[in-house]
């Protein structure tokens, strides 16, 4: 026995060259009982026309961990109006991962998910206007700083500004100094604002 | 001296998780979501106590929690899950994952400690 | 222009948002190391400040500027037994663990990409003939991949620097190179024992053929790759392999920053990452 050697044709597997992949048979593929059919045609509807409805509509019932990853990253490829709604809608799911997900698909599309903040950050749920926060950590956007100064200034929900603290330690600059200090006074009893606001203070003002 | 994980994704909320233990006389290492824990566990040898967040990219407190409990070549340390969901069928959630104790954020440095002792086991609950 | 001093709030600004990016730990003792690149690449992107420059950085879209530092950061030289850690993990732990689960004599396939010029592939086929005992019982495929094909015609021609082969024992030095002029040529029996083939990780159409892998390496390369991309290459790699095949990254990477299909291992030598045996 010992090291052998094939061919470079015969190194690679023919077999999946049989499976159809036109737009309509993998939307049907991607309902298969087989994940692995799955996987491949969640790959495969990246360039098709219209494939975000279906995707979305699958990865609300995918049970498999390693097809939704692949559904969620076709769609970050994609990054279409209707991705984009599919995402945040997940944003609300009961599934811990599967918001955790969408998050992280979401920071990768920051000019699709750009017109929305501003919605996001306004949300009756806190939860979700925590998630919004999250977003922003990769979002390239004029408002960005404006908007986490908002937060602190003005959403009831400590825990939604203690996540725009965490971010301000990061892109704050002196516009955000008085707001982080008035942070402390809208939470006196909470020792981890005044930690986080110390934080971000000394990061902004150490130039 | 006992060495805690703290796993959370916010830089800030382990630097204060940190100030306060190390203060404490803890040994503290860090990992930013579920997936780095295990690591930094199999490779570091088992902690004796795990401060969990629940959401964190790539892998979030639950799932490290059930894939703790679920090995066998590590030590069962006691973890305390830390959130911000507050609602009861959270903290259901998190004792069926393996956590011992359930904590809402933002948590206060003696609560933070008083806990921690308590599942050390340096303290009469 | 005044010196460009990075202070010690922009140090630990950076390296949290660096160690959120990539797993790598800058510690203190690492500042001196840490600020000569930024300002390095402070003055080579003409951002005027540090604060400019960590701006670009966090936001471009390209990714480029964080390849850049990363490449910076890091030590990128390819070398015979590089990392030999995991080779060693190969013989004493992956591979009796695969060959006990093993129902037929199918051959044992492994994958290594990038296969850059040849070492880590070669590598891999020494460590096999010298220092696994099932040579002797099984066969084992080695494929290499690289999306260079210049680099890949380097690979198969096998001439290496002095430098490159430095880090091999002086006895396989000798028995499985000849010294030609400065260089050392691989012998013909490794040359064989290695199949090169051209592949875009990212292209779907170039990896959908790769199947049925027992062991990926793929080091040092995922590092320098965007956050999508590099989870689309370990979705590849996951279709790639058997239920339960391993596959080894870097010594400074993790999964953590990547995907959570796999499941971490501990060997002796190593944690390596497994496709899940349930996997379908």
């Amino acid at each position: 026995m010992a090291l052998v050697k094939k061919s470079a044709s015969e190194v690679v597997d023919q077999e999946e060259r049989k499976r159809k992949r036109d737009c309509g048979s993998l939307a049907h593929q991607l309902c298969d009982r087989d994940p692995s059919t799955r996987r491949w045609a969640a790959r495969d509807l990246a360039d098709c026309p219209d494939a975000s409805v279906v995707l979305v509509k699958q990865l609300r019932r995918e049970m498999d961990a390693s097809v939704r990853e692949i559904i969620l990253t076709t769609l970050t490829r994609r990054g279409d109006e209707e991705a984009v709604a599919g995402l945040v809608e997940c944003l609300r799911s009961e599934d811990a991962s599967l918001r955790n997900e969408a998050i992280e698909a979401m920071k990768l599309l920051p000019v699709e998910v750009a017109p929305i903040m501003g919605e996001l950050l306004s949300d009756p749920d806190p939860d979700v206007r925590i998630f919004a926060v999250n977003v922003l950590e990769s979002l390239r956007h004029g408002k960005v700083e404006e908007w986490l100064k908002e937060v602190i200034e003005s959403d009831p929900h400590v825990n939604v500004c203690a996540t725009a603290v965490d971010l301000l330690g990061e892109v704050g600059t002196p516009f955000s100094r008085e707001a982080l200090e008035n942070l402390k006074a809208r939470f006196p009893d909470q020792p981890y604002i005044s930690f986080a606001a110390d934080i971000a203070l000394k990061r902004i003002l150490a130039n | 001296m006992k060495r805690i994980l703290i796993v959370d994704d916010a830089a800030t909320v382990r630097m204060y998780y940190r100030f306060i233990l190390e203060e404490a006389g803890y040994q503290v290492m860090e990992a930013v979501n579920g997936i780095e824990a295990m690591e930094k566990s199999l490779q570091e040898g088992s902690f004796d106590l795990y401060i969990v967040d629940v959401n964190m990219p790539k892998q979030d407190g639950y799932g490290f929690l059930r894939d703790l409990r679920g090995r066998e070549e590590l030590l069962q340390a006691p973890a305390l899950m830390v959130s911000t969901e507050s609602a009861a069928h959270d903290r259901t959630r998190a004792y069926a994952a393996g956590a011992n104790l359930y904590l809402v954020k933002p948590v206060k440095p003696e609560e933070l400690l008083l806990n921690c002792r308590l599942l050390l086991g340096e303290v009469r609950p | 222009m005044a010196e460009l001093i990075i202070s010690k709030e922009d140090f630990l600004k950076f390296r949290e948002f660096f160690y959120r990016k990539t797993g790598i730990q800058f510690d203190d003792s690492k500042r001196y190391f840490v600020d000569r690149r930024l300002i390095e690449r402070v003055e080579a992107t003409d951002s005027g400040s540090f604060r400019n420059y960590f701006m670009m950085l966090r936001f471009e879209a390209s990714g480029d500027e964080i390849q850049t530092l990363t490449n910076l950061m890091t030590v990128n030289e390819t070398y015979f037994f590089r990392e030999e850690y995991q080779f060693q993990c190969l013989v004493n732990s992956i591979l009796p663990e695969l060959v006990k689960r093993k129902t037929d004599k199918s051959p044992i396939r492994i994958w290594s990409m990038p296969s850059s010029s040849g070492e880590e592939p070669y590598s891999i086929a020494m460590y096999l003939l010298e220092y696994w005992a099932g040579i002797n019982q099984w066969d084992v495929e080695i494929i290499s991949s690289d999306i260079d094909t210049k680099i890949l015609n380097q690979a198969r021609r096998g001439s290496y620097s002095q430098r490159s082969v430095g880090n091999l024992p002086k006895s396989l030095l000798t028995k499985y190179f000849t010294p030609s002029g400065a260089e050392y040529q691989i012998c013909e029996d490794l040359r064989q024992a290695v199949e090169f083939t051209r592949v875009n990780l990212m292209n779907a159409a170039d990896v959908r053929g790769y199947r049925g892998f027992d062991v990926i390496f793929c080091r040092n390369l995922l590092i320098y790759f965007d956050d999508l991309s590099r989870r689309q290459a370990a979705d590849t790699f996951y279709d790639a392999l058997h239920p339960g095949g391993f596959l080894c990254l870097g010594h400074s990477e993790s999964m953590s920053r990547i995907s959570s299909l796999y499941k971490a291992r501990k060997f002796p030598d190593s944690v390596v990452y497994q496709k899940p045996m349930e996997a379908r």
